[in-house]
């Protein structure tokens, strides 16, 4: 079998070589080479000229010979990569200068290959080939990383319109569906209560929904902006503690903030720290068993100030914990009362705490139950 | 407090006319005029006068930004409350430059648009109007 046929997939003819060489027959003997290869060339015979006809030719690729009158070959070749730098085309020595120590110059200098002459023709279009592939591969990459992240773009901005324009009818659907079960319009009976209070609750899951697509495509758009200030930790959590008691109460859940380590003043952004707490909060009572016991800590180290909420429902699949803080990242735990999750809370949670410069883990505890810990510095000013 | 004031309401979204309305009527009688673009606004704030306007941000033909120096050229003295959904502050800034007395979230849960709404009241008009 020839071994000569190339395999590449990516059509190379018309890529444009330049070729450096200041012996004419060289020059020639490659022109034709190429030439047929289908390859279109151009040829200087210096390496200050190569510099001055790299920029109008714009060449995919430089076969360059090293000793040559004027500035040598390595020298041309770092000369390019400082005006080029990764955009230069690839350097493909091409020289009688064979040592060991040669070689590793040129390829310190920058050059992709090195081609001792006399060279071999099919050895040298083998090469030429792979190298221009390589180059096109990278552009072909570089170009979809920038489809890529602007469609990524797109898709933020969408999602925060979408999401933004759905707010306000479901808080007023939520809104008047709340006057309607308050008796506002008059009287309902009991089973127009439970369906509006159906109508309630859907919107006010799709509210939540809403607001953590909001949350996402704000942060995925770096425009998570933090507005710090000194806050007393412990009224944060216990406001926090509060609000969900109520929910917890529904389900014969407690949440009890039963450990606190004195009374630390944190530079925060309390209204995204809270959304932190709501959220700990929130999935501890909706993985909990009903009638099980939610603990709060919060515990002061040097530098550092550690918020723990412990629960006592199934814990997290080893499986699965590298989903936990994910987007979408929804366990096979169940809620135990028929709550909705998105799959977004813990992404949001992890991206303001980091935002903070705090980090944010879980761990299963022993027996039963998991442990979400949020530990945040404490500034020494 | 019960508040029985003339309020113009102005929001292209019906349903924000709606629920804004029926959460107004819970705190008196109000009498309420709805607009649906800044410049019927205009048209029935001059006609009406009204204690209160809640001004919506976002609205087509003329929006709340521009419609609020208009009303202020009426009656520079009037108690204007800007109705955004997600606040943003730059606009609550601008608002506030060009004289609006607040600011309201129409996106907030119910419990706490009506006690911003009585709040709104309580300051910006004397116990002695009604009670």
């Amino acid at each position: 079998m020839p071994p000569s046929e190339p395999t590449t997939f990516i059509d190379l003819s018309g890529r444009k070589i330049l070729v450096v060489d200041d012996d004419r027959v060289n020059i020639r003997i490659l022109h034709g080479i190429l030439q047929t290869a289908g390859y279109v060339i151009a040829e200087a015979d210096t390496g200050e000229k190569a510099l001055e006809l790299y920029q109008q030719f714009q060449p995919d690729l430089v076969l360059l010979d090293v000793v040559m009158p004027g500035i040598n070959g390595f020298e041309t070749c770092r000369e390019l990569i400082r005006r080029y730098d990764v955009k230069a085309a690839p350097v493909i020595f091409i020289t009688a200068k064979q040592e060991s120590d040669d070689i590793v110059e040129g390829l310190n200098a920058g050059g992709v290959d090195y081609v001792p002459k006399p060279f071999r023709q099919k050895e040298v279009l083998a090469r030429i080939r792979n190298h221009l592939a390589i180059r096109a591969l990278i552009a072909r990459q570089r170009s979809l990383v920038t489809q890529l992240s602007l469609a990524n773009e797109a898709k933020n901005k969408f999602l925060g319109m979408a999401a933004h324009d759905l707010r306000n009818p479901l808080a007023s659907i939520r809104g008047l569906a709340e006057f309607v079960l308050d008796g506002t319009f008059g009287p309902v009976n009991a089973e127009q209560t439970d369906a509006v209070d159906t109508i309630r609750q859907a919107s006010q899951s799709m509210l939540d929904l809403v607001n953590e697509l909001l949350d996402v495509a704000t942060i995925e758009a770096g425009q998570l902006n933090l507005r710090l200030a000194p806050v007393r930790l412990a009224e944060l959590i216990e406001k926090s503690v509060a609000l969900n008691g109520m929910e917890a109460a529904r389900k014969q859940t407690r949440i009890l903030f039963d450990e606190r380590d004195g009374d630390p003043v944190v530079a925060l952004d309390a209204a995204k720290i809270r959304q932190v707490m709501d959220n700990l909060l929130s999935n501890a009572v909706k993985y909990s068993p009903p009638g099980s016991c939610v603990h709060v800590a919060l515990r002061l180290s040097p530098g550092h100030c550690a918020v723990s909420v412990r629960d006592q429902g199934p814990g997290i699949p080893e499986n699965e914990r590298d989903k936990l803080f994910k987007d979408f990242g929804r366990l096979s735990a169940k809620p135990t009362g028929g709550e909705m999750s998105t799959g977004l809370g813990l992404a949001i949670c992890r991206k303001i705490v980091e935002a903070h410069q705090g980090v944010i883990v879980a761990e299963n505890l022993p027996g039963r139950g998991c442990e979400f810990r949020v530990t945040l510095p404490i500034s020494p000013a | 407090m019960s508040f029985n004031g003339k309020v113009l309401l102005v929001d292209d979204e019906p349903h924000i006319r709606k629920y804004v309305s029926v959460l107004l009527r819970t705190l008196g009688s109000p009498i309420i005029f709805e607009a649906t673009n800044g410049r019927e606004a205009v048209e029935l704030f001059e006609r009406e006068r009204p204690d209160l306007t809640l001004l919506d941000v976002n609205m087509p033909v003329q929006d709340g930004l521009e419609t609020l120096p208009l009303l202020l050229a009426i009656d520079p003295d009037a108690v204007i409350v800007m109705l955004t959904s997600l606040t943003t502050r730059q606009i609550v800034e601008e608002a506030a430059q060009h004289g609006a007395t607040s600011y309201l979230r129409k996106d907030l849960p119910r419990d706490e648009l009506a006690a911003a709404l009585r709040e709104i009241i309580a300051t910006s008009f004397e116990p002695d109007a009604d009670e």
